[in-house]
C-alpha cells in the first residue's frame, strides 16, 4: 500500500491562519486605538473562553462510550476497495468491509473471517472456502459465494482501473481476463459451488494466497447498492457515502464530513457483532502530524498516525507508556520517472542513489529507529535478504555522472522532486537537495501536493522524482517485487526488463520450493537495483502515540489492527 | 486636451497658491512635520536598516541559507551561531536575513503593485463617477467574489511557479481594497471648492487626479499601506505552505514562523526570532504608517 506517513492540508491551513490571525488582531488593535480598557476587555473575554473550555476530552468520552478516536494521517482518497491503494484508506476499509480470511494481529497466522474454513489441495492449486451461513451484509442480506465471484469480476474490470488487479493475478486466468485477453470471465478461476462454497482454482501454488485474501482489493461489496449508484465498472459512483455503503464488516459508516471525520458504528448484522466491543470509530484526516500529537496529548486522540521526529526523543523521556515503535514491513524510497530525458540513464540514476547519506537520514532526521536501505525489501521478510544493489559512494557517483555526460553537474537539468504535503517528507527532501547539491552538483527545487493530488500526478506520470512508501500488503517478499513488472499499477516508474517479469511473474511462483523461490527473486531484485528505477531511503518503523486505554492492539511487522478485537479500558 | 496657454496659467497659479499659503512644498511641509515625530523616525530608521541588511545579506550571511550541517542539527544560540540552528543545521541567523529578502521584497513590492492599480483605479472611478464608475465598481466586485486561492492556483498552473508572479498574483489581489478606499475618498473630494476651481480654470482630468485629488486622499491609503503590507508578509506565508508560494530550501519570515510552530517546544528559538524580527518590521510600519498619516494631511493643523 502507498504510505503517507509522516503526515499534513486542512490542518496545516489552520495552523498558519493561526498566526495570520493573530496578527491581524493584533494590528487592528494597535490602529483602532490606544485605548487600554478595551484591550483589556478582549483579553479577558479570551480568558474566559479558555475557562469554558473544559469540559470532557475525547479519550474519557470515548472510553466511557466505546468509541475510538483514530489519528488517519490523510483525508481517504476514497472508500471503495476496488479503485484506492493507500495506508489510510486501509484502516477505514478494514472496519467497514470483511475478506474470507482476516489476520491474527499478534502472529499475522490467517484466522477465519468470512469463510468459516477452508480446504486446500495437496498440489496447493484450489481452495475451497466454506461460508459462514450466518454472515450477513449490513442492510441484512445474506453474504453468498455468489457476492465474491461478483465482487472479484468487478475488481478485474479493466476499464475500473484498479490499480491493485495484479493481487488477483495467483488466480487462474485472472491476468488474462484484467488485460483483456480473455473476453469472458467464466474461465478464470472463481466458482460460486453453492450458496456457501467458494473455489478458488490458482494458476500456481501460492504460499501467501490465504494474506492475499485479507487485503482490500480482494474484499466483497454488496452488488445491488453499486448497480443502484451507477454502472460497476467505472469510477466515481457514489455508492461509497455515508448512508449509502452497505458492507460486511464490524462497522457501518455512518459520517464522512470532507477534510474532517469519517465516523464509523457498530454494525448489528455482522456475525461476530457479540464479540465486537468498540461501539464506533472516529477516523480524522489530520495531515500535519504537529498538530495531531497536540491533539494526542489534548485527549482528542486514542492513537496517532504518526509523531513527527523532533518529539520522539521527548516521548522517550517523559512518557514512554504512550510511545510505540516496532518494526514496520515498509521501505521509504525515491520514484524515478525514468522517461523524463536526464533521468533515463541508468548512470545518473546509480549516481543519485549512491550520493544520499542514509545514515545520516536516519539518526538525525527519522530518528525513530529506521534502517538504511541499500535494498527494496526489507531485511529478513519472511527469511528473505536481498544483497545490497549500492552503497554510499559520492566519489563513484561523481564518475558516473561524469561519464553520463554531466560532468560535475555541469548541464544536468533542474530536477523536481514532488512530496505529498508533510514536515517529516520536506526535512528529507530538503535534505536530499542538499546533498545532491553537494555531491554532484545539481539542481533540484520541491513541489508538495496534498495526498489525493499527488497520487494523481504520480499515477499519471506528471512527476519527475517523488517520495513513495510501500508497505507491505502482506509478509512475503513478493508483496514488494510483484509491483515493479511491466505496467503494473503502481509500478509507475515507465521502467520494465522482461527478464525481471519473467521471474517475477513465471520462474518465481512455478518454483517448488521455497529455496528456489527466493534465489529467483534475490535473482530479479540483483536486476531491480542494478537499473535502479526506485531509490531505496530506509526501511520504515511505525512510531505511534497509543493512548493506555487501548487494550487488545498488539504490534505487528504490519502495523495491522483488527479493530473487533479492541476494547477501551480507562484506569490503571 | 488643454491648450497650452491654460496649463501654463494653471502652473502658475497652482503654485502661487502653495506659495501664498506656506512657502514650501506639500513634500517638504510633511518631512518636516514627521521629523518632530519621533517614533515615526525610529520606524523609518529600523526598516531602512533591514532594508540594508536584506540587499547586503550575499556578503553579511556568515552561512549559506541551505548549508546543513545534520551531524550538529537544532542548537540553540551559541557564539558559533548566534541564533541557533534549525532541524537540519542551518545556521538560523543567516535564513532570517534571507528570509528578510523574501519577506520584504513580498511586501514591497506586492504592496507597491496594489498601490499603484488600487490608487489609479478608485481615482478615476470617483472622478469620472456615473456610468463609468459603476462599471469600474462592479468588475471590482466581481473580482472581490472570486475564491482567492482559485485565482492564484490558476496564475500559478498557467505561468508556472515563479516568485516574480507571486508578488504580483498578491498584488493583483490586494488593489480591491485600495480601489475602494481611494474611490470613497474621491467622491467626497471632488465635491470640494478647489476641485470645482480646479475644473473651471480648465484643467485635464488627469492633472487635477495627479496634482488635488490623490495628494489629499493620501492619509487613509498610506494606513491602508501599512496595514497591507504585514497581511501579504503573511499570505506569502500560507502560499508558500500550500505548495504555491516559495520553495525549500529558500525561506522567508512567515515560512520560518510557520515551521517554527511545529517545534516551538522543543526548539523555540526556531520560533522566537523569527517571530521577533516580523514583530519589529510590523511596528516599525505601523509608527512609520502612523508619522505619515499625520504629516502628509493636508488638513492637518499648521504650526
Amino acid at each position: 500500500m502507498d504510505a503517507d506517513n509522516n503526515k499534513m492540508l486542512a490542518t496545516k491551513a489552520q495552523t498558519l491562519f493561526h498566526p495570520i490571525g493573530f496578527f491581524q488582531s493584533m494590528l487592528s488593535q494597535l490602529t483602532l486605538s490606544q485605548s487600554m480598557p478595551r484591550l483589556l476587555l478582549v483579553v479577558l473575554a479570551a480568558l474566559a473562553l479558555v475557562a469554558c473550555g473544559d469540559r470532557e476530552s475525547n479519550i474519557e468520552a470515548g472510553n466511557r462510550e466505546q468509541i475510538l478516536h483514530w489519528g488517519n494521517g490523510s483525508e481517504p482518497q476514497e472508500l471503495d476497495p476496488h479503485i484506492v491503494t493507500g495506508v489510510p484508506e486501509h484502516h477505514i476499509i478494514v472496519a467497514l468491509l470483511e475478506g474470507l480470511v482476516a489476520k491474527d494481529p499478534a502472529t499475522l497466522e490467517p484466522i477465519p473471517a468470512a469463510a468459516e474454513r477452508w480446504e486446500i489441495n495437496a498440489e496447493g492449486t484450489v481452495y475451497t472456502f466454506y461460508l459462514r451461513e450466518n454472515a450477513r451484509w449490513s442492510n441484512g442480506d445474506p453474504v453468498t459465494a455468489e457476492d465474491f465471484v461478483w465482487s472479484w469480476w468487478r475488481g478485474l474490470q479493466p476499464s475500473l482501473g484498479n490499480l491493485y488487479n495484479y493481487m488477483y493475478f495467483p488466480i487462474l486466468n485472472a491476468e488474462a481476463y484484467a488485460t483483456g485477453k480473455l473476453d469472458d470471465f467464466e474461465p478464470v478461476g472463481v466458482k460460486a459451488l453453492d450458496a456457501h462454497t467458494l473455489q478458488v482454482t490458482l494458476a500456481n501454488p501460492t504460499p501467501y494466497f490465504l494474506q492475499l485474501l485479507d487485503h482490500y482489493s480482494m474484499f466483497p461489496v454488496h452488488r445491488a447498492t453499486i448497480e443502484q449508484f451507477g454502472n460497476p465498472a467505472e469510477r466515481g459512483s457514489r455508492w461509497t457515502r455515508a448512508g449509502n455503503f452497505v458492507g460486511n464488516g464490524p462497522f457501518v459508516l455512518s459520517q464522512w464530513d470532507l477534510n474532517r471525520v469519517v465516523a464509523v458504528t457498530k454494525n448489528p448484522n455482522y456475525w461476530d457483532a457479540t464479540q465486537v466491543k468498540l461501539k464506533g470509530i472516529r477516523f480524522y484526516p489530520t495531515e500535519n502530524a504537529s498538530t495531531e500529537e497536540r491533539m494526542f496529548r489534548a485527549g482528542q486522540l486514542h492513537v496517532t498516525g504518526s509523531l513527527p521526529s523532533d518529539k520522539i526523543a521527548v516521548y522517550k523521556d517523559k512518557a514512554p507508556e504512550h510511545l510505540r515503535i516496532s518494526p514496520y514491513l515498509g521501505t521509504y524510497f525515491y520514484r524515478i520517472n525514468t522517461t523524463v530525458p536526464q533521468l533515463k540513464d541508468k548512470r545518473v540514476r546509480r549516481a543519485l542513489a549512491m550520493s544520499i547519506d542514509r545514515k545520516q537520514i536516519v539518526e538525525r532526521i527519522t530518528k525513530g529507529g529506521q534502517i538504511p536501505a541499500y535494498a527494496f525489501t526489507p531485511t529478513n521478510t519472511l527469511g528473505y535478504t536481498a544483497e545490497d544493489g549500492f552503497n554510499f559512494d559520492p566519489e563513484a557517483a561523481r564518475a558516473l555522472l561524469a561519464e553520463a555526460g554531466y560532468p560535475n553537474g555541469e548541464g544536468f537539468p533542474t530536477t523536481e522532486i514532488l512530496y505529498n504535503t508533510s514536515e517529516g517528507h520536506r526535512k528529507l527532501a530538503v535534505a536530499v537537495q542538499q546533498m545532491w547539491k553537494r555531491e554532484l552538483n545539481i539542481d533540484i527545487t520541491l513541489n508538495n501536493q496534498d495526498w489525493k493530488v499527488y497520487l494523481d500526478s504520480e499515477s499519471s506520470g506528471n512527476f519527475q522524482i517523488s517520495r513513495a512508501g510501500w508497505i507491505g500488503d502482506y509478509v512475503d517478499p513478493n508483496t514488494f517485487l510483484d509491483m515493479w513488472i511491466k505496467d503494473g499499477g503502481n509500478n509507475r516508474t515507465g521502467w520494465s526488463d522482461p527478464r525481471y517479469d519473467d521471474l517475477v511473474l513465471n520462474k518465481s511462483p512455478a518454483a517448488a520450493v521455497r529455496e528456489e523461490r527466493y534465489r529467483h527473486f534475490r535473482e530479479a531484485e540483483a536486476i531491480l537495483l542494478d537499473e535502479l528505477p526506485i531509490i531505496p531511503v530506509y526501511f520504515y518503523t511505525s512510531v505511534h502515540l497509543t493512548h493506555h486505554s487501548v487494550k487488545g492492539m498488539p504490534g505487528n511487522l504490519l502495523d495491522y489492527a483488527l479493530y473487533k478485537r479492541i476494547y477501551l479500558q480507562a484506569g490503571e | 486636451m488643454s491648450s497650452p496657454g491654460s496649463t501654463d496659467i494653471a502652473t502658475n497659479l497652482n503654485a502661487e497658491v502653495h506659495d501664498a499659503e506656506q512657502g514650501t512644498s506639500l513634500w517638504q511641509d510633511a518631512w518636516h512635520r514627521l521629523r518632530k515625530n519621533k517614533m515615526a523616525l525610529a520606524g523609518l530608521f529600523v526598516l531602512i536598516l533591514l532594508s540594508l541588511l536584506a540587499l547586503l545579506t550575499p556578503w553579511i550571511a556568515p552561512y549559506g541559507y541551505e548549508d546543513q550541517d545534520l551531524l550538529l542539527g537544532p542548537t540553540p544560540p551559541s557564539a558559533a551561531h548566534w541564533l541557533g540552528t534549525d532541524t537540519l543545521g542551518r545556521d538560523l541567523l543567516t535564513r532570517i536575513l534571507y528570509g528578510g529578502r523574501v519577506s520584504l521584497a513580498v511586501g514591497f513590492i506586492a504592496t507597491a503593485v496594489a498601490l499603484v492599480i488600487g490608487v489609479l483605479y478608485g481615482t478615476i472611478a470617483g472622478y469620472l463617477g456615473g456610468r463609468v464608475d459603476a462599471t469600474m465598481m462592479r468588475l471590482v466586485d466581481i473580482l472581490y467574489a472570486l475564491p482567492f486561492m482559485i485565482f492564484i492556483i490558476l496564475l500559478m498552473v498557467i505561468f508556472g511557479r515563479n516568485i516574480l508572479l507571486l508578488f504580483f498574483a498578491i498584488g493583483a489581489v490586494e488593489w480591491l481594497t485600495m480601489a475602494r478606499i481611494v474611490r470613497g475618498q474621491v467622491q467626497s473630494l471632488r465635491q470640494q471648492e478647489f476641485v470645482e476651481a480646479a475644473v473651471s480654470l480648465g484643467l485635464s482630468p488627469w492633472r487635477i487626479m495627479r496634482r488635488h485629488l490623490i495628494p489629499n486622499a493620501l492619509g487613509p491609503v498610506i494606513v491602508y499601506t501599512t496595514l497591507t503590507i504585514p497581511n501579504v508578509m503573511l499570505l506569502e506565508a500560507f502560499l508558500s505552505f500550500l505548495g504555491l508560494g516559495i520553495q525549500p530550501p529558500q525561506s522567508s519570515w512567515g515560512v520560518l514562523i510557520s515551521y517554527g510552530v511545529e517545534t516551538m517546544e522543543e526548539y523555540p528559538w526556531l520560533l522566537i526570532f523569527p517571530g521577533l524580527v516580523l514583530s519589529i518590521t510590523l511596528f516599525a510600519l505601523n509608527f512609520l504608517g502612523d508619522g505619515l498619516r499625520d504629516a502628509l494631511d493636508p488638513r492637518a493643523s499648521k504650526d
